[in-house]
This record gives structure tokens, sequence and C-alpha cells, in this order.
């Protein structure tokens, strides 16, 4: 079913886009229905995860120029605690992967949605350029503006990831 | 090689997606410019940890999406034609209310009426007072007692019979 295959993608996808979970359910949401409501448009199989991921895409972009520009939300976060073996290796895995979640959701909508399709969900360049119908080159190039970008930024600030 | 170059080949260098050449150019300029060094292992530390960011998605807003489509389709499937149903089956008991309550159309009825002949009318002239009545499963049960004359009569027959035996 089409919930149990994608729903993990987009929402991950919507989570590290705008950086809290809050935005995250409503946006994976909001997207879920659009694909319901225009699915009797889509009835190709093959190009399905195309088809759904221009729809995410778009739509978080739409989301972000509307709603959120400029507006940070204060992720309290509690769940991203993993199996770890110390309360010190939580605490700095879990701030680890929250304060880079913040980061990355001050890149641009364009770079960052390709960091995160690329890095986060491991897509491979290929799919992403299949998906998203842009030139294998082209998306080579922003990924790589992105990391730089990013790791910019961290050293910046004097924060770096040693892990 | 140029710091920009550098930094342009950077993730395919991680990557290994260089060729030998340009393997040996990016490796010897980083080990001249720290910022370069820097960069690469910064990047290199993050992708390590990008992973970790993915979540599984909460079960209250899986459950939310289940629903977006298993209600809709229940409904399409379920209530697609048995709605047509029902509403035919309304529509014709609303018309035979209609023939049984009325003389529109009297065979309609007909069933009532038999219905209604099961339940037996009856008068009972008795020149006597209901005393009391009983109510059983099936039948009505009446005691009666007679008027005063009837019961003159009575002791009449009684008192002849009784001379009649004395007679006798």
């Amino acid at each position: 079913m089409i919930v149990d295959r994608y729903s993990k993608t987009i929402y991950n996808l919507a989570l590290n886009f705008f950086g809290n979970r809050e935005d995250a359910e409503d946006v994976t949401q909001d997207i879920f229905l659009k694909i319901f409501n225009n699915m009797d448009k889509f009835r190709e199989e093959k190009n399905f995860n195309s088809w759904l991921l221009t729809i995410s895409k778009n739509y978080c972009i739409d989301y972000w120029r509307k709603y959120k520009k400029g507006v940070k939300r204060v992720e309290l976060d509690d769940n991203l605690i993993k199996q770890d073996t110390t309360p010190e290796d939580i605490a700095i895995k879990n701030y680890d992967a929250v304060t880079l979640r913040q980061k990355i959701s001050i890149l641009d909508p364009d770079l960052r949605l390709l960091l995160i399709m690329r890095d986060i969900q491991e897509f491979s360049y290929q799919d992403i350029a299949d998906n998203l119908n842009l030139p294998l080159g082209t998306i080579k190039s922003r990924i790589n503006r992105a990391r730089i970008k990013l790791a910019k930024t961290i050293l910046k600030e004097g924060d770096s990831y040693g892990v | 090689m140029e710091c920009k170059k550098v930094e342009s080949f950077i993730s395919k260098y991680i990557e290994n997606d260089v060729t030998e050449q340009e393997r040996k150019e990016i490796s010897s300029h980083l080990k001249q410019c720290k910022n370069c060094q820097q960069l690469k292992e910064n990047i290199e530390n993050m992708i390590y940890l990008y992973p970790e960011l993915q979540e599984e998605i909460p079960f209250f807003l899986k459950n939310k999406l289940y629903n977006i489509f298993e209600f809709t389709e229940e409904k399409e499937i379920k209530y697609g034609y048995s709605k047509w149903v029902a509403a035919g089956v309304g529509t014709l008991v609303l018309f035979l209310n209609l023939f049984y309550f009325t003389n529109i159309y009297p065979a309609a009825n007909k069933s009532l009426h038999i219905a209604l002949a099961r339940v037996e009318k009856f008068v009972v002239e008795t020149k006597a007072f209901i005393e009391e009545f009983k109510v059983s499963n099936k039948n009505v049960l009446f005691g009666f007692f007679k008027k005063d004359s009837d019961m003159e009569k009575l002791n009449q027959k009684k008192s002849s019979n009784k001379k009649g035996g004395k007679n006798g």
C-alpha cells in the first residue's frame, strides 16, 4: 500500500526540510491528501515514484515560501534518542542530530531538498536525476554546493562534527 | 590546483568518482591547504552522521494517513451501489404503507384485512351483572350473578320440587 511504501520517505523529507516535527506532520498529511485527490490523474506505476517525489518537493517548497519564511520553530527533542550505550553518547548524538537538522534548514530550499535526498535518505544520484527530471551533472554539482555551504557554516561557528 | 577547483571536486573525491590524475592533484593540495583539508573532513563526518537524521514515522500520523485511503476506499466499494438498494427499499416500504392504510388499491390491503378478521367480535345478552372477569392467555372469563326476580323463580321451583318430593 502507498502509505506503507512511501510514508517514511515523505515524512523524513519534510522533517529534515523544515527541521521540526510539527510542520513535518502537517506537510506529510497534506501531501498524502494531495496524492489521494490526484490519484485518478495518475495510473502509470512506472513513473509513480517520480510523480510522488515531484509533488512532495513542490509542496514542501510552496509551504516553506508561503508560511515559514524566516520563521524558526524550536524543536523539543525527546524522540530522537536511539539505542546508545551511555547517557553522554545519547546527549552528544542527540545534540548533533538536532543542530545539524537546524543547520540544514538554513540552506536554500532547492539545495536542501537535494541534500536530504542524497545524504539522509541515501538516494543514488541517478535516482534523484530521474525522479526530478534534471541532468545528472546538475544534481551532482548542486549537492556538492550544498555540502560545502553547510560545512562552511559549521566551520565558521567553530562547531565541528568529529565522530 | 586552486582551492575553488578543489571544492568543486570535493564530493567526487570523497565518493571516489575522479580520475587518477585528479586524485593525485587534489591529494597534494589537501596536504598543503589546511582549510581545504578541514572542509573535506567536515563533509566526510557529516555524510557519516546524516543517516542518523532518519526517523520512523509517528504511529498516530501513520494511522491518519491510513484513514485518508481506507475510509474513502471503503466508501467507494461498500456503499457504491448499496446506497441505491437502501433507497429503493425505503421507497418500496413507503408505497406499501400507502396501500395498506388507504383504499387506493384495495387488493393490496387484503392481508391486513385477513389479519384484522382474526379478532373475534361477540355480543352476549345475559340479563345479568358481571361479577368478575379474568384474563388468561387466550380466554376472557366472565362471572355473572342473576337478577333477584330470577332468584325468586329459582327458589319457587326448588320449593315445588320439595313439595312434589313430599307428595311423591
